[in-house]
């Protein structure tokens, strides 16, 4: 709502400076979905919600007994997802009035959790990798109870003796619309699968990665940036995915299996310092990374729309950065030090002290005043009154919300992006050597045809059964007052 | 003094007639009626909230004290004491857990529901606190008294977070918009002051040729225009965007007291609601100005309006000559 008044034109810049910083021991830190919260793990494996808006601690979760290995948030913040070394993943309940919090469900696996997270539809469905290489998709609901793993599809390429061994998976995202699993091995491949039949329906070897370490999606879900081992961030724009069709039972099914060549690469050429994290900027046009350089707080902005150019790098002072995160909607970062403080990036907008006075405009250079011809004329006032009414008997609509963030997201999603051009490719087209295991090249182009006509919805269908309590404005999060703390922070 | 409530005669002859000849022209005038009289403040009512469920109406005045009473058939509740001097405002919070007050002890005190006691209290003000507001979390709190400042306060901890050095006159009126990302202040001075809430940067001021006494301000429910009563009489709707006064409603009488106005969307139509200091409420139409109704019977200063959140109800009360907080019925 503030938007319209404080930058007219709705364009995101990155961040610039600190804000504040939060002292909230943290290993690392994400906003929710909404922006009013930041959920902090911590080393003794709590779980903090800070309140954004009043910069304090709001709910103390306490459920784990080894270090949290990832956070995450359901679609509405509703529900807090926490993954920890003690091979348990825990869900919380923000809505909830118990005091201490009680956890809301608990899944329990047979190996640390490296990290966890819900489907971005339904908060039901659980994706989480295991320290053991292993990646898992949990479905709560009743009707579809279970507990999957994604197994990489081996080429049958005849010979029985030499398939080789299954890659250890190291990391797994959702993409933005839940469809897709997005699964990196430590053999530097992307295994893309479909998350209502969980198989594989793609494979990208990153030639010369290493290990992948995680990823990232632009909002729209047609990019996505990769950190691997060899110290580069690489951006890839994804063919479409065609859903996985069934030909018949004994068949092995077919998948797509494509290198992909990165857009961009970011790589910090001097030091050559790892990524720790990076993020997306909510429009998409910036990206942010955190250098693991162990010897500052360093963070480096890309301007993508600007063929990937190097913005501006960010001195956090001397803690070394452990994460960063973008805020989903302002030009706000949250980086998270080794010390355990939360800093909280923005781009403040200067004081416009014009906007005290009423009336009074600033301009940025001297003009030359026009007097109108019928400036200093002198009207009569009944005139001038009968002019006001007549104006004013236009209707005015009180009750009607246009929100801010309604058409920033319309700006975002249909607003120029430079790589936006090739994300119209279809599946056959996408990247250059194409090659479909044991079908050939027209019948896999035939799967994909039937898929974007029947099989889209198949999905989304599948991702709505049964939903979450996370309903907008359904819930609330119940101000507890706190008589104790008060001094302390 | 015991609290009691009295069933008016609903037929009282010369109001029925009155309503009935203004009503005739158009079914879609509103056709408020009154049905309760609720008596037990021993001092001047200065302002009364209904519950944001409506179960609730909450009243307080000049005797200190906050009375509860059922939002819909007005029996008394229950009195909630603690302000060492009178009470200017209260504000419930969007759960209705909680109501703030705000009164000339400096102080602001927050107010459980569930446990109908005072459960904090906010000291920071330097003088008297004359206007209190919830943002939409209610994790916020915005004031506004007569130190000139507009405090954002942090209710959970109960600590300002900020302090506006707003205004250089009593600050009259503050409230939140409806996603909490601005504030709107206006004062003695004549100014109305849109704030950035996150930064507490001013965005706009919006001010009237005349300059006059600027006595209440609100946003409209989606927060496009802000409603503004000055002591000139007269009620405005400005477009704050463009600094554009696009509505005046006249016809009332204000030159001396903090008269707020209120929104009322009820199936005929959208309304505006005063008070008056000719012991009348006033109801205009939103778009077309015209006064439509005029209540009757209060027999001193309105000084505090109320709408029910989805009922044609209307609350109203006076100072010190009446006493009463008087329930307006148009269904």
């Amino acid at each position: 709502m503030n938007e319209s008044l404080i930058n007219p034109f709705s364009t995101l810049s990155h961040p610039t400076a600190v804000q504040t910083s939060l002292f909230a021991g943290a290993l690392f830190a994400k906003f929710d979905p909404t922006g009013r919260f930041i959920a902090a793990a911590r080393l003794n494996g709590s779980a903090e919600v800070w309140d954004l808006e009043t910069r304090a601690p709001i709910r103390w979760y306490d459920g784990h007994v080894k270090t949290i290995t990832s956070i995450d948030w359901s679609r509405n913040s509703r529900y807090l997802l926490t993954s920890a070394k003690d091979w348990n993943v825990l869900i919380w309940d923000l809505s909830s009035t118990c005091d201490p919090p009680q956890r809301h469900a608990a899944i329990r696996f047979d190996a640390p959790v490296m990290s966890a997270s819900f489907h971005p539809k339904n908060s039901q469905v659980i994706l989480a990798v295991l320290a053991t290489g292993e990646a898992y998709v949990c479905d709560l609901r009743k009707q579809h109870k279970s507990r999957v793993e994604l197994l990489e599809t081996i080429p049958d390429e005849g010979d029985e003796e030499d398939i080789p061994p299954r890659a250890p998976m190291t990391t797994a995202r959702f993409d933005p619309t839940g469809k897709n699993i997005f699964v990196g091995t430590a053999s530097g491949y992307i295994l893309i699968f479909n998350t209502r039949t969980k198989t594989m329906i793609a494979r990208h070897k990153i030639s010369g990665a290493g290990a992948m370490k995680s990823f990232d999606f632009a909002k729209a879900g047609r990019r996505v940036v990769t950190n691997s081992s060899d110290r580069t961030l690489r951006q890839f724009i994804l063919p479409n995915y065609a859903p996985y069709q069934p030909i018949s039972e004994t068949e092995q099914p077919p998948f797509l299996d494509v290198e992909l060549e990165p857009t961009h690469r970011f790589s910090d050429p001097i030091n050559k310092t790892a990524w720790h994290a990076m993020c997306y900027s909510p429009d998409g046009e910036w990206l942010a990374g955190g250098s693991a350089d162990p010897a500052g707080h360093k963070i480096y902005v890309w301007d993508l729309s600007n063929d990937g150019q190097l913005a501006t790098a960010l001195d956090g002072g001397r803690e070394p950065l452990t994460y960063l995160h973008w805020h989903p909607t302002k030009s706000s970062l949250a980086s998270t030090t080794n010390h355990g403080s939360i800093l909280i990036w923005h781009n403040p907008t200067p004081e416009r002290w014009g906007a005290f006075a009423g009336g009074f405009e600033e301009v940025d250079e001297n003009v030359e005043y026009e007097e109108r011809e019928d400036e200093f004329d002198i009207e009569d006032e009944a005139v001038l009154f009968e002019r006001k009414m007549k104006a004013e008997e236009e209707e005015v609509d009180i009750d009607t919300v246009v929100s801010g963030s309604q058409t920033s997201a319309l700006f975002g999603g249909s607003g120029p992006t430079p790589t936006s051009a090739p994300e119209t490719h279809s599946a056959g087209e996408a990247g250059t050597p194409v090659h479909v295991a044991s079908l050939g090249m027209e019948n896999g182009n035939s799967a994909a045809d039937v898929g974007d006509l029947a099989g889209i919805d198949v999905d989304a269908a599948w991702a709505e059964e049964d939903p979450d309590c996370d309903v907008l404005s359904q819930w609330k999060v119940k101000v507890v007052m706190d008589n104790d703390a008060a001094d302390f922070y | 003094m015991q609290s009691q409530q009295t069933q008016s005669s609903q037929n009282n002859d010369s109001e029925a007639a009155r309503q009935e000849s203004a009503s005739s022209s158009s079914s879609s005038k509103p056709d408020f009626k009154l049905r309760f009289v609720l008596s037990g403040h021993k001092s001047s009512v200065s302002s009364l909230k209904f519950s944001p469920d409506g179960s609730l109406l909450a009243s307080a005045g000049a005797d200190k004290l906050i009375k509860l009473w059922n939002g819909t058939t007005g029996e008394f509740i229950q009195t909630l004491q603690g302000h060492t001097e009178g009470i200017s405002d209260i504000a419930w919070a969007t759960d209705g857990e909680y109501l703030a007050s705000a009164s000339d002890d400096k102080t602001i005190k927050i107010w459980s529901m569930e446990e109908r006691s005072e459960i904090k209290t906010l000291v920071g003000h330097t003088n008297f606190v004359f206007c209190v507001n919830y943002n939409l979390h209610s994790n916020l709190l915005v004031s506004g008294g007569f130190d000139e400042t507009v405090r954002i306060w942090d209710i959970a901890r109960g600590k300002p977070l900020k302090v506006l050095p707003a205004h250089s006159d009593p600050v009259t009126a503050v409230s939140f918009n409806h996603d909490g990302t601005l504030v709107v202040s206006c004062a003695m001075d004549g100014l109305i002051r849109i704030w950035d809430a996150e930064s507490g940067q001013c965005l706009k001021t919006l001010v009237d040729d005349d300059n006059p006494i600027c006595s209440h301000v609100k946003f409209t429910p989606n927060s496009r225009f802000v409603l503004a009563s000055t002591q000139d009489s007269t009620i405005r709707l400005w477009n704050y965007q463009t600094s554009r006064c696009v509505k005046t409603y006249t016809g009332h009488m204000n030159r001396t007291y903090c008269i707020p106005a209120c929104f009322v969307t009820t199936p005929k139509g959208k309304f505006i609601v005063s008070g008056s200091e000719d012991h009348k409420l006033y109801i205009w139409d939103l778009q077309t100005r015209q006064v439509l109704q005029v209540l009757e019977g209060h027999r001193d200063t309105v000084l505090a309006v109320a709408v029910h959140p989805f009922r044609n109800l209307i609350a109203s009360a006076g100072m010190e000559k009446d006493l009463t907080v008087r329930l307006w019925f148009d269904e």
